[in-house]
């Protein structure tokens, strides 16, 4: 794939990667555990995020047009290089599962609930590989429109219930401790984690070099601003129990806010910002994992592989949000010991290996330098 | 993408997509009030739906074009559970009940008495119901409260949400709503409190004006007390004014002091900007809260025969009305720690934000601590503002 996007637009990227979940599963997830302190442990999965991503972009650094699994073929060989696209498809596998978690839920348990899953399961999969079919670019600047949803959805949700926030409920500070909370922050690790091994798999396409770093860090930055209003609302406004008692807690909230009195119930606006950004992170899922498919079968088009891949993740999508317990079950225990695991040890690994090891410039390194 | 295969994509997702359930305005029943009382076999709750007739409620004065003269529509069901008597009235509903529109959850107190978990349970589960909708007890049946026609507004419970809206006015009553009821329930440090609705005889027939007070009317003001989910106690008006500072934010509220050198008659004082804070402090493992208002007071109404100008006037009543603040303010901890025993103040989690760790090791019985509380109170009142008057009116005619 030739195409090449700015580093603004990676940053849009990042930001869309990671919003859907973390406002909308995430808080609550955390909240059963760290309760008031949601948002000190978003700080904390914030820094930690930083550095993975710093990380990704320095291995990347090394040999600019290959990405994790093309520089991991270099350094060990093909097969290895080939179980790394391996690992990467099972990591969107993962990360799909939730997407759809997050996607299904905030459609169906509020909005639709007569809709079967399988239509929302299905119109996720053909948008996603629409978006996918058009390549990058077009993703990319879908991702713009994501970030312009962001901002509106972050501004509605501010000015309906800003008034209603009690700064009582965000007391007292690191009211269950500090590792409690670190400990917590493992839920919203694994949304860094699908913006880093997405960055991991997409940077090579990215056009300025010299910004890499500052592009990536800054879209966790940018993230986390975008994100951060969200756990001290939620508290603020719902308390740390109600936010902790809810499958999708941002949702809460939204059907707590109303402006004035004459609007309310304004979540259904809400929600189509939403569903933007949370459709773009499904074509990107469905990109990463085509390509990472498409270097597992010795590809270089990653066309042949959309629809299959599309249709894996969407099958094991349907089959996790088929039934409440399941997805929850992933999503509390499973998915981050499934994520963290895979987007940790892969960049530190490659990291330190690459220390040691020093693959000759291929000719095409060469020519970027 | 080709065209063809867009054009089929769009035609598909527009007879997929639409129609969100293929629920029309007309096939639903707007449900506006709910009311739950117990029902006539033990176990049982009767559930009353308040709900819109659209032709009868148009527009503000509700010009009947569906000539049943009747805005509203109101229908009772029981079952063994909410759900269930729920889906009973959709035996006799011609449309399916939706309650998205609802105002107002309405609790007799005799069912609150037995436990609300099941209230609180169903509504916050409920996808439909706003989190805004208010939740009030009434010493009533809640069907006959929920079917009075109350107030200006053609839906009664459309009424009682001005009620709400325009409580902080009157600030008799707190503003409970389904959000604060949830999280007052699930809250480790207090306990829930509802607003009280009851029925008064206030209203007065234009045909029949030598009739006064024989309609029924709602009044929100008075507050239920409940332990965990259970209604132990009611609080009056009063008591609920004093309250609302430890709960909410209190905008306004009125105060009639008697004249100084007048006691027959009396002054009206606006309480307008007020600061309230709770201080708490651990000592020796007893502890202590103290309450501080500092009140700016406008004098809004003055019956006083008096010779004294506005300014000595305002300055004396200073001392009666802090002395009636505190009183209120005591009473209603007294209520709290003598009477009933839970902690409906949130002083617990006053305390546990200042004092963390010594929380956890009272978190546990607070509701032996709470009442061994020492509770301090402190009213410093200015009364600065006479409003538009400089001088008092009957002045002239004294000075006669």
């Amino acid at each position: 794939m030739k195409t090449k996007i700015t580093n603004g637009i990676l940053m849009g990227l990042i930001i869309n990667m990671v919003y859907p979940k973390a406002i909308g599963v995430t808080q609550g997830l955390m909240a059963r555990e760290a309760m008031n302190d949601i948002w000190v442990a978003m700080v904390f999965s914030t820094i930690k995020g930083s550095v993975i991503m710093l990380l990704t972009v320095l291995i990347i650094c090394r040999m600019p047009d290959k990405n994790l699994a093309e520089y991991a073929s270099v350094l060990f060989g093909k097969w290895v290089g080939k179980f790394i696209s391996l690992l990467q498809i099972l990591f969107f596998l993962g990360a799909y599962a939730t997407v759809m978690i997050t996607f299904v839920y905030h459609m169906l348990d509020y909005f639709l609930p007569e809709m079967p899953v399988l239509l929302l399961i299905v119109v996720a999969l053909i948008v996603g590989v629409y978006g996918v079919f058009h390549g990058l670019e077009v993703l990319g600047r879908t991702a713009l429109v994501g970030v312009f949803a962001i901002i509106s959805l972050n501004v509605l949700i501010l000015i309906g219930s800003l008034h209603l926030m009690d700064v009582r409920e965000l007391m007292p500070f690191l009211n269950t401790g500090v590792i409690n909370t670190f400990i917590a922050s493992r839920h919203n690790d694994t949304d860094w984690a699908v913006a880093t091994m997405m960055t991991g798999m997409i940077l090579p396409m990215v056009r300025e070099k010299t910004i890499w770093s500052r592009a990536g860090v800054g879209g966790v930055m940018f993230s986390a601003i975008m994100v951060g209003m969200w756990p001290l609302l939620e508290v603020g406004v719902l308390s740390p129990e109600v936010t902790g008692h809810y499958t999708v807690s941002c949702m809460q909230l939204a059907r707590s806010a109303e402006i004035g009195m004459f609007i309310h119930r304004y979540e259904m606006i809400m929600v189509a910002f939403f569903a933007i950004t949370s459709l773009v992170q499904t074509m990107i899922c469905i990109l990463c994992t085509s390509q990472a498919a498409s270097q597992l079968f010795g590809l270089k088009d990653i066309r042949p592989m959309i629809i299959p891949s599309a249709l894996v993740l969407s099958a094991f999508g349907y089959w996790i949000v088929l039934d409440k317990v399941r997805a929850v079950e992933l999503l509390e225990h499973v998915w981050p010991v499934w994520a963290l695991s895979i987007a940790i040890s892969l960049p530190v690994i490659l990291y330190i290996v690459g220390l040691f090891i020093k693959p000759r410039p291929t000719p095409s390194d060469r020519e970027t330098a | 993408m080709n065209k063809p295969l867009s054009v089929c994509l769009c035609i598909a997702f527009v007879i997929l997509l639409s129609g969100c359930g293929k629920r029309e305005i007309s096939d639903l029943a707007l449900v506006m009030a709910v009311g739950l009382d117990k029902g006539k076999q033990e176990g049982t709750v009767r559930v009353t739906a308040q709900i819109a007739r659209p032709a009868d409620a148009r527009g503000q004065t509700g010009a009947p074009s569906g000539q049943t003269g009747e805005p509203i529509y109101s229908i009772s069901a029981e079952g063994r559970t909410i759900f269930e008597a729920i889906r009973n009235l959709a035996r006799f509903s011609s449309r399916r009940i939706f309650w998205a529109h609802n105002f107002v959850i309405v609790i007799n107190e005799d069912y609150a008495r037995d436990g609300i978990m099941d209230v609180i349970d169903f509504f916050s589960r409920n996808h439909e119901l706003r989190m805004r909708t208010w939740v009030a007890v009434t010493p009533h049946a809640a069907h006959e409260l929920v079917s009075t026609q109350t107030g200006l507004e053609v839906i009664p419970g459309q009424s009682v949400d001005r009620l709400f809206r325009y409580n902080e006015i009157v600030a008799e009553a707190p503003r409970t709503d389904m959000r604060q009821l949830l999280a007052a329930y699930l809250s480790r440090t207090s306990h829930p409190i509802l607003a009280r609705l009851t029925l008064k005889g206030r209203g007065t027939s234009n045909k029949k004006p030598q009739e006064h007070g024989s309609i029924d009317q709602v009044e929100l003001s008075g507050t239920g007390i409940f332990r965990k989910d259970k209604l132990i106690g009611t609080l009056d008006s009063k008591e609920s004014q004093a309250l609302l500072y430890f709960t909410e934010r209190v905008e306004s509220a009125v105060v009639p002091i008697p004249c100084p050198d007048d006691k027959k008659n009396e002054a009206s004082l606006e309480l307008r900007y007020q600061r309230f804070t709770v201080e708490p402090t651990y000592q020796n493992g007893k502890i202590y809260f103290d309450v501080r208002l500092k009140t700016y007071v406008d004098m809004v109404e003055s019956g006083c025969r008096s010779r004294l100008s506005q300014a000595e006037l305002m300055q004396l009543m200073e001392e009666p009305l802090e002395k009636v603040l505190k009183e209120r303010l005591e009473k209603v901890v007294k209520a709290a720690q003598r009477t009933y025993k839970v902690d409906f103040l949130e002083l617990g989690k006053y305390f546990e934000n200042k004092y963390p760790k010594e929380w956890k090791k009272v978190r546990d019985r607070w509701e032996e601590e709470f009442p061994r509380a020492v509770v301090r109170v402190h009213v410093e009142t200015e009364i600065n503002n006479p409003v538009l008057l400089e001088e008092r009116v009957n002045q002239r005619g004294e000075n006669k």
